[in-house]
């Protein structure tokens, strides 16, 4: 069982390791925001709310690493697609990087 | 922005009122981002609930709302972003004073630039007691002096800029306001 520093730790880590995942997501398909949130929870075994993810979608967007559209919806309700744009995916190969030469560094202990 | 309909009555003001609050959070910002941010919260509400549909409306619903926090947290980051954006698109002196004031935590920059528009707003007061007390107000230069503004006349100080006061003063005001929106340009370029 964890104790309460490591899970703490596991907390920010993976706080600091969102935007990341989230450029991940989208690298690959666009996704409206509870999507996304799935994708987030199936692939990387995260467990976002809605709280979190819409000021950091706010956030990648004001940093041009997403692009937006909006789709209409038979129920009238429209969905917000998320793209990644060529910003986020050049963004996302350089902190694929980063987190790879940490992974080297770990390894190498 | 199409708001959804519940068959529960409790749910259907319990949703309500989520929305009013949000509503009441973001209406600093312009008809287009507000717009934009109420569908956006609506459409979160909605796929949720639409996927955890169950005999009790009202679950999903609260939870749903749980998730999203309050509106007046989980929002204000939102807010603060499109006002700084409003603020540089627009070029208006209100959106440029409540972005900054809006913004102040985050930083020193921030800090800065509203000092530096608290100065700004300052030009056109001295331009107004130029006009009602031109002997006492203008930039005043001395032996160890230098001031600028209304001051009580002192010896060995004089006023140097005369009728030249007031455009000289308007000029100021122009590019300091060019400044402080080159500078929120070079910041926000510099975040991304």
């Amino acid at each position: 069982m964890k104790n309460e520093f490591i899970k703490n730790w596991d907390t920010q880590l993976k706080k600091g390791l969102l935007p990341f995942f989230v450029l991940k997501a989208l690298e690959t398909k666009e996704c409206y925001g509870y999507e996304l949130i799935q994708t987030l929870k199936d692939t990387f075994g995260i467990d976002v709310t809605e709280s979190t993810i819409y000021p950091l979608l706010v956030r990648l967007m004001k940093d041009n690493l997403l692009v937006h559209k909006w789709i209409e919806q038979t129920s009238g309700i429209p969905r917000k697609y998320y793209y990644i744009s060529p910003e986020g995916k050049a963004n996302l190969a350089e902190m694929k990087q980063t987190i790879e030469e940490v992974i080297i560094k770990i390894k190498g202990q | 922005m199409k708001p959804i309909e519940f068959k529960n009555q409790a749910s259907q003001r319990v949703y309500n009122d989520y929305i009013s609050r949000c509503k009441r959070v973001i209406q600093i910002l312009s008809a287009e981002d507000q717009k934009e941010c109420m569908m956006e919260v609506n459409s979160y509400i909605y796929e949720y609930v639409n996927n955890h549909q169950n005999d009790d409306e009202l679950t999903p619903l609260l939870n749903i709302l749980e998730r999203l926090g309050a509106p007046e947290v989980t929002l204000k980051e939102v807010v603060a972003a499109k006002k700084i954006n409003q603020a540089v698109r627009t070029f208006n002196l209100k959106h440029l004073i409540q972005a900054l004031l809006l913004n102040l935590r985050n930083g020193v920059a921030y800090i800065v630039l509203f000092i530096l528009t608290l100065t700004l707003v300052c030009f056109p007061v001295a331009i107004i007691m130029k006009i009602i007390d031109p002997v006492k107000t203008g930039l005043w230069v001395g032996k160890g002096h230098f001031a600028f503004g209304q001051i009580k006349q002192q010896e060995g100080i004089s006023e140097v800029l005369g009728n030249f006061f007031i455009p000289v003063v308007i000029i100021l005001c122009i590019a300091l306001y060019f400044l402080i929106i080159f500078l929120l340009k070079i910041i926000k370029t510099k975040k991304s």
